[in-house]
Parts: structure tokens; sequence; C-alpha cells
């Protein structure tokens, strides 16, 4: 039988730790075990040994750390380590005479993702496909990929490993006492994305001792279906003068995992302080026990990169506003890549209360499949939701799909032979969850027979791929009962059997019912409701509605998935209590106050208000302008304090977003009054006060290209070059990065004489500032509006 | 772990101005999301240290800076210290960027008064632990800080296993991610005397800083 096989039948033994011993037998504090594998090779090859002598099954190779990351500037390279590390475990196995299996040990890079970290997913793939190459051509039986606490890095390890290779994968994470990774997934979230990717095994390792690890696993064992993998520490690590310790000894460890293997696991085995005795001890108490018995927890779940959402009796809202069809604003932010337009969107129905958002980035005329990478890859540095990724581009789904951190839902695959061949095999490979458009080559059946059969046919054609149908979400189709007074009944009976009689679970695109009709709000909330009652798990909605919201949050407290109707009385007790003081009256404000004030909807509305008497150059001179400089003034003498001033600036720029609108429909554009390119500089990751001072300056009429932080010098010239500005603006905050400033000043200068720079950040003083050649250093976001109004009234444009 | 509230006003350059109530309010929900969400997490290992004029020698470690030299002389022992908030901020920061920026800004100087106020609570069990073997804390110096180089990060982050214990990495520029967090030495001496407080400012080149704190 081969492992694969084996998995989850009997119990397995892992080994214990490496480094540990490796310690013991004088590797210092900072050296890299594995480089032992090359200098040391009998070391290695003997603790493997010890291991196997004692009964373990699996052991892992000394390669836990071989990544190219790691092994750059050691004089030996990731494929030649990770080779050599398999070969000696290998070795050990067939010196030993013994049925055992030896692990490509894949440890983390110890560097951090974006869009947190400075390393992209791609680049974190791209160094695991070496060790797995180099792992499995010198034989490794198995991946593990272990000690991992970011979902998205073990995603780029399983990928790795799956497209690298065909060996089984087992993954084991580091959880904290609150049971989440330090990224804050929760098991949930790692066990959907897991199981999406059809990992072999899953379980813990490291972090704490069996006892504490014990408590994570009911948990576990409800919600995967997978083989559960525990491979604990000796307890926590103490340290003495730097050197580490773990104090749970043999037995005691022992005794806990016999506990642990009783209540259900498939393989048992040790990580940090657990030497041969504490594995003697182990296999001693455990050989005997039989593995626990796997069932499939049958569970409909999408995840994001911090919680999972599970189809239930808790209906669930999926937001449908990040979708330019019949929307010219959200289709002029596509074509100038105004992706700040849509990460509002997608936090407006966050607000709101969507628990999936439907990203839908297709227009003809710009790029998919780079705006979903784009688009994708923002979303998820603002907003923890699931994503529903929307499109018919299979390059945009799969891009999506593969950057996508966790388990996403696919919008859609439907009952054509095209599509199912197309979206499953995807859907198969990255783990998604799907949903179904009940329609096939005959186009949309007429009948709620019709479109049941597609379903089955869809169910059928799923099950081949190994998509079973609690990953499948199946759309009856709304259409608009302006054409067919039948065309709800149609949509709600399919609905109904689908979700009570074939069992699986449903969605539908709401609003489509309306259309052609007048006051579309009142049929859309009615026929939502009822699809609610007939077996509707998730509604494609506007949150922003709130008469749909209302329906949702009534239906839930009249259906009973809302205990103790506590989320209705959230929502709205504080709702009841406005309406009995009556609406408030900052709607009344005038432009200059509202400004002033900081209130960015009423400065919004005046704006509009005053663009029906007033020419556009008139709002912005007479109201916005002097408010902006009111404000401004108060903050440099100190007056007013910061988060009023943004607060301030945020509004402006919602008046100046109304006065946009206006030109646009008039055909015009506001002029400019000169661009500035902006920057922070190479090594520097700290963008706050580069951002204030984009606001501000755009507040002032200046187009600003902001090119971001960490910039390399030569972007900032080529930046200068292509837009031909005469303002460079640069931040720094570390002494460090100083040193990048001066330079970019240096280079800009080299190449454009007559170009100013103006610089600010932490560490900045005057002197500083004079010393690198800067031609104007700015104390505050203020200064630098100052400098540029100067500039560039002084010689025009 | 809590916001100072009076810290996080002082970062955001606060200098008695008169504070709207919905700033005030403001402050306070980003306060009590940053404490809802963050995980703060920390490491740090004693070991026995060696200082000359201008180089300390510590857990196999040879720093070569003056300025930390004056800041353990006299110590036989240090400890390396690492602490971090976790990514909440810095998640909060990209999303406020977009929808709302004053509260960017809160969540920026509320984050650095939390990694404050959490550094001295880890630095206080360090205190109570030295003060059982008759030992006191010497006031805690960082990389980045005077002369001591930012280099010497990828070595405490080496020693202390930073990226995996408490989740903490470093850019290609030694920088911190998450942004906060905090690394330092704390030199450990015998005589009480030694230990006074001295102003971390005091060091600093940046005398015309809006936040600088002269010694009481």
């Amino acid at each position: 039988m081969s492992l694969k096989e084996r998995l989850g039948k009997e119990l397995l033994f892992f080994d214990g730790a490496m480094g540990t011993l490796l310690q013991e037998r004088g590797l210092q504090s900072g050296e890299l075990p594995e480089i032992w594998n090359m200098t040391k090779e009998n070391v290695i090859g003997e603790i493997h040994r010890e291991y196997l002598d004692v009964g373990c099954d699996i052991i892992k190779a000394n390669t836990f750390g071989a990544n190219p990351f790691k092994m750059k500037g050691t004089g030996y390279s990731c494929q030649e380590v990770t080779a050599k590390g398999i070969a000696i475990a290998k070795h050990a196995i067939v010196e030993s005479g013994k049925k055992a299996y030896a692990a490509l040990d894949i440890g983390s890079l110890g560097k951090l993702l974006e869009p947190l970290g400075d390393l992209s997913f791609e680049a974190a793939y791209q160094a695991f496909v070496p060790m797995c190459t180099a792992g499995e051509h010198a034989g490794a039986d198995l991946c593990l990929i272990e000690t991992m606490n970011d979902t998205y890095e073990i995603k780029a390890a399983v990928l790795a490993a799956k497209e690298h290779t065909s060996l089984p994968v087992v993954v084991t994470m580091v959880f904290d006492e609150c049971g989440k990774l330090l990224t804050g997934a929760d098991m949930e979230a790692a066990v959907a994305m897991l199981e999406g990717l059809r990992v072999d095994a899953l379980g813990l390792n490291c972090g704490f001792g069996p006892d504490i690890m014990k408590k994570f696993l009911p948990r576990l064992r409800e919600i995967t279906s997978l083989p559960i993998v525990v491979n604990p520490n000796a307890g926590l690590p103490v340290v003495v003068d730097g050197k580490t310790s773990f104090h749970v000894g043999p037995e005691e460890f022992a005794g806990i995992m016999k506990e642990i293997a009783q209540d259900g696991v498939s393989v048992l085995g040790g990580c940090c302080g657990t030497t041969p005795a504490h594995l003697h001890a182990l296999v001693e108490s455990c050989r005997d026990i039989p593995a626990m018995v796997l069932t499939d927890k049958n569970r409909s779940v999408v995840s994001s990169y911090t919680h999972a959402v599970e189809m239930d009796q808790h209906p669930k809202i999926i937001g449908e506003r990040i979708n330019p069809t019949g929307k010219s604003r959200f289709k002029q932010a596509l074509r100038e890549q105004d992706l700040e337009y849509i990460y509002k969107e997608a936090l407006a129905q966050q607000d709101r209360g969507a628990h999936i958002l439907d990203v839908n980035v297709g227009l003809p005329e710009i790029d998919e499949v780079e705006m979903m990478r784009s688009v994708v890859t923002g979303l998820q540095g603002i907003t923890d939701l699931p994503l529903q990724i929307d499109t018919s581009n299979p390059t945009a789904m799969e891009t999506a799909m593969r950057l996508y951190n966790g388990k996403p839902l696919i919008n859609s695959v439907n009952g054509k032979q095209e599509s199912m061949d197309v979206v499953f095999p995807l859907a198969a490979k990255y783990g998604a969850m799907v949903v179904c458009l009940t329609l096939d080559e005959n186009g949309i059946p007429k009948t709620a027979k019709g479109r049941i059969q597609i379903a089955e046919k869809i169910i059928a054609e799923a099950a081949k791929y190994g998509i079973g149908k609690k990953d499948l979400l199946i759309d009856t189709l709304t259409m608009t009962i302006s054409t067919g007074q039948e065309n709800a009944k149609i949509t709600l009976e399919a609905l109904h059997y689908v979700r009570n009689v074939l069992g699986v679970h449903t969605t539908l695109g709401v609003s489509n019912i309306s259309f052609g009709l007048p006051l579309r709000g009142h049929v859309n909330t009615a026929f939502f409701t009822i699809a609610l009652s007939q077996g509707l798990s998730a509604g494609i909605i506007n949150p922003n509605s709130e008469e749909m919201m209302a329906a949702y949050h009534s239906f839930c407290a009249l259906n009973g998935s809302d205990g103790n109707c506590s989320d209705y009385i959230a929502r709205y007790s504080k709702q009841s209590e406005q309406q009995k003081k009556g609406p408030e009256k900052s709607g009344e404000l005038r432009l200059f106050d509202a400004v002033v004030r900081g209130l960015s909807d009423s400065a919004y509305h005046a704006a509009k208000k005053e663009l029906e008497n007033k020419k556009p150059l008139e709002v912005i001179d007479q109201e916005l302008i002097p408010a902006l400089d009111q404000v401004g003034q108060g903050f440099e003498k100190k007056t007013v304090f910061l988060p009023q001033l943004l607060m301030s600036a945020d509004a402006a720029k919602a008046g100046f977003d109304a006065i946009k609108e206006h030109l646009k429909a008039e055909g015009g554009a506001q002029a400019s009054k000169g661009t500035i390119v902006i920057a922070t500089v190479k090594g520097d990751i700290h963008d706050i006060g580069k951002n204030i001072v984009k606001v501000l300056l755009e507040n002032y009429g200046f187009q600003v290209i902001d090119l971001g932080k960490d910039v390399p010098p030569e972007t900032v010239v080529e930046a200068a070059r292509k837009h031909q500005v005469k303002l460079v603006g640069l931040s720094a905050l570390m002494t460090t990065t100083v040193a990048n400033m001066e330079l970019t000043i240096k280079m800009i200068k080299e190449e454009f004489p007559g170009c100013k720079v103006m610089v600010g950040g932490a560490v900045l003083t005057q002197t500083y500032a004079d010393m690198i050649g800067a031609d104007f250093y700015s104390k505050d976001a203020m200064g630098s509006v100052r400098y540029a109004n100067e500039l560039f009234a002084s010689d025009g444009r | 772990m809590r916001v100072d509230r009076k810290e996080a006003l002082r970062y955001l350059g606060y200098r008695g101005q008169e504070i709207e109530g919905q700033t005030l309010q403001m402050i306070e929900e980003i306060a009590a999301e940053l404490e809802e969400n963050s995980s703060p997490k920390s490491i740090y290992h004693e070991y026995g240290c060696k200082v000359t004029k201008d180089m300390v020698k510590l857990g196999g470690l040879e720093i070569k800076s003056h300025n930390l030299s004056v800041n353990l002389k006299g110590c036989e022992r240090a400890v390396l210290l690492a602490a971090t908030i976790g990514r909440t901020a810095d998640f909060m920061i990209r999303k406020y960027s977009i929808s709302n920026f004053a509260k960017a800004a809160i969540v920026q100087a509320a984050g650095a008064a939390c990694i404050e106020s959490y550094v001295d609570e880890v630095e206080e069990a360090v205190r109570k632990d030295a003060a059982s073997r008759g030992l006191y804390l010497r006031p805690r110096f960082s990389p980045g800080y005077g002369d001591f180089s930012l280099e010497y990060q990828k070595d405490i982050f080496t020693l202390l296993e930073c990226s995996k214990r408490i989740g903490i990495t470093l850019t290609e520029g030694n920088l911190m991610m998450p942004s906060k967090s905090v690394t330092a030495v704390i030199g450990l001496t015998a005589k009480e005397r030694e230990s006074c407080q001295m102003e971390k400012c005091s060091l600093c080149a940046k005398t015309d800083c809006e936040f600088r704190q002269e010694g009481d």
C-alpha cells in the first residue's frame, strides 16, 4: 500500500525534532541546520536512524529551511542541499531495513507576502519550486509543508508541490492560543482553503505542547474531512542564556498524545524539543490505537484570508456592486484605472453587511486579466470578505483564483459542455465553490423542470472532477416578470426543488425580477423574501439598498437563523431612536461650512446644489479653496488638529467629485494647475505622510502622479521624464533611506536641472534637506501646498 | 494591551487645539477597533554581554556602536527583545486610506501608541524578573537609535527567530513588517544608580522635532 492509501486508514507516526538534537550536537544559535547535510552528513543520518529504530513511519528530511532565500550566501544551492537532505534520509531508511517514508520538509520562507510584506505571491511560489523538484527527484515520498502561519504562503507552497511533483502533500500549521494563525486566519479559513486545494492531510505542529494542542482538536475534527496530523513541541520553550530547552518529558508527552489518539487522529509525531525517547514512548503507547475514521463533514464553505463563510440555514448576502453593467461611473473608473473607486464600493458594501463580494471588472476595451489581477490583489489588502470571482474570461478566472488568498466563489459555470469543460478543471485545481447557471446550449428553459434537469446535469458533470454538491451553488435564474407573468414562479419552483430535493445550495441575482417595472424596489424585496423562504442560500443583491437589507434582516429574524433577533436589534435599535429625534439637518450646510467641519456627504450635496446656480470655477474659488485655506492656516498655526485637517480634505474631495461629475455631464474636464510626481523613496515603506500630501495637492487642483512607496530612483526619473514635470516631492522616514533620497535628487537634477524637488518626512530637517540638495523642505503637508502654489503661480504652468 | 489615548493624541500632533466631538469619537472608535483586533506577541532572551568602548558582544553577536556601548556600560547581562501588535494596524491603515483619511492617520498614531505601551508591558515583566535577582534595567535601546545600525536587525531576527515565533519579518531595507513592531536591547546592571532613566530623545540629532521629549 502506498502512503496515500495508508493515510487515514491506520495510525502513522512522524518523527520528532531535528533542530533540538543538532543543538545538542553542537549546532550554534544562528547557524543553518540544513548546511549540516553537506558538512556533517553522518550526524543527520544518525538522528534519522534513531527515530526509525523507535518505530517512526515518516521521517522529516533535514530540508526545512533549504529554500533559495535562506541558502543565499551560504555557498550551497537550494537544490543541492535539498537533494542531499533527502538522500541522507532515504539512505537511513534503507540501512534500517524498515518500511518508512522520507518527507521533503518545507518550512516558511521567513518573509512576509504582499500586501503586508514585500514578497509577491508569484515570487514565493517560485522559491518553493526548486525545493519541490529537487526533493522529488532525490526520492522524497511526500511533501510536508510545516510550521506555517500564513495561508497565502501555504497556498504558494501547495501549488508548487502540486504543479511540480506527484507526491502526497501534508500541511501542518502553527495556531496561537486563540486558535488563529499569525495572519489572523482562523482554523475554518485554513481548512476551507486546504481542502479546496485537495491536500492529503492537514494538522498542527510547533507552537505548543500536546496539552494545549489537544484543546484545538475537537473543533478541527468537526470541520475537516481530511486525515489530521498532530506534531506538538515538548511543551513551551524555555530560554536560558540563549539556550532553548523544553521540559515535557517522554512519559508525560506520550500520556497526553495517547489521549489525543484515543479521541481520533491520523498521524502523530513531535516538533521542537521532542527526542527519540519521546517518540519511543509515543509509539509504544499508541501503536495499537486505530486511526480516526474519516467522514465527509459536507460543509459548503468559501473563505477569505481570515475567516470562512458557510452556506447554512442563515442565508448570505453577496454584494453585487463591483460590476460595470449599466453603470457609467464604474465603467469610467475601469477605463481610468481608478481602483480607489472600486475599493470604496467594496468597503461600503462591507459596512452595509455583505458577507461575500462579487467582483466583475470586465469591459471589452480593457485588459480584463490585468484588471482582475490588480483588483483582487488590492481588495485582499483592504477587506477580509471572501470574493466571488465573476468573469467569463477563463484566463482572468484562473489568474484571480491563483492569486486568491482562500477558497473563492466562482461566478460562473453553466450547463453548456464547453463551459463545464473549462470551469470545472480550474475549480478542482484551485479549490472553489462554483455558481452554476441553469442554462445550456438550448438557452434558458422556460419550465422549472427544464432548469432542474440542467442542474442535475451540472451536478453529475462536477462529480467527474471530484467536485461534490457541497461546492456548488445553483442559480435557477431570475427573469423579469415584465415579460412573462410565470417567470417568478418558474424560478422559485426550480429553486425550491434544488435546495430541498437535490440538497444543493442556491443563489439568485435577485433584482432582475423587476426589470422594466417602475419602483423596482417594491417587487425586488417581495421576490427576495419569497426566494429566501423557498430556500435561497445566498442572494446576489445591492446591500446599499436599505429596503433589501431590511427584508433580509426581517427574514432572518423570522426564520430563526438570527438567534434572539440579535442582529436585527443591533441594526435597527439605533435607527428607531434617530427616527424619534427626527432627521439631522446637516444636509442644509453651505459648502464652505461643510468643508471646514469635515462633513463629506454634506459637502457633496452642497456642491451639487451650488452648481445649479454657479459655474464650477466659482464654486471652487469662492467656497472650496477658501475653506481649505482656512483649515490649512489653522493647522499651520496649530489651532486645527491633524485629523480635522484630513476630514476637511476628504470633504473637499467629495465637493470636487461633485464638480467633476458636473463637468463630465457637460462634456468638459477640470483644468489642472500642473502635474507633480510624488514618491516615498527606495527602502522606505512608510507612506501615510506622502498620501496626506497627495490628497491636499489634489484638492488644490494639482494633478498628482503617485508612484507609491519603496520607489527606486530610476522610476522617479522615468516618471519625471514621462510627465515633463517641474516639481517632484519625495518622502523618507528613516535615516537609512535619506541616502536614497539624496541619490534620487542627484539623478533628477542631472537629467532635469530645472526640475524642483521638495522633501519631507520624519527624519528630515532643513539642514539635512540642504545637505542632500533639495530645493524645499516641507515640515508638514500644508507646506508642500504652499510651495507648489508659489512655484506654479510664479511662472505659469 | 491598551491604546494610551493621550499618547495617540501626542503622535497626532495634538498641542492643545480645540477638538470637536466627532474627532474624539473617531479616535475612540479607532482605538477600540485596534484593541479588539490586535494580537500582541513578544519574545525575549537574556544573554551575557561584554561591553567595550565601541563594541558590544552579546549572544554571539558583535555589535559595533558607540551609543549602544554607552547605554550598556558596565552591564554584564542584557536582554534582546522583539514585540509586535500584529498586522491589524497595517490592515486598518490601508483600509481607511481608501475610505476615510482622518481615520488612517488616527490608526497610525494609535498604533504607535499601542506598540509603545505594549513594549512597556513586556519590559515590566523583564524588570520584575531582573529585580528578583537584584538587577536593574537600563533604558531600552533599538537598532536605528544613534549609531546602532539597522543592519543588526538581521542578526537579532535570527537569534530570536522573530519570523517563526511572533510573525515579524524584515524587508530588504531592514524595516520591520508588521510596521507596529519593536526590537530592542535592554542592559541589566547590579547598580541601581546607573540605571537612571535617560530620555531616548536626547540622543537624536533632530533637535527641531515636533515630537521631541526633553528629560523631566
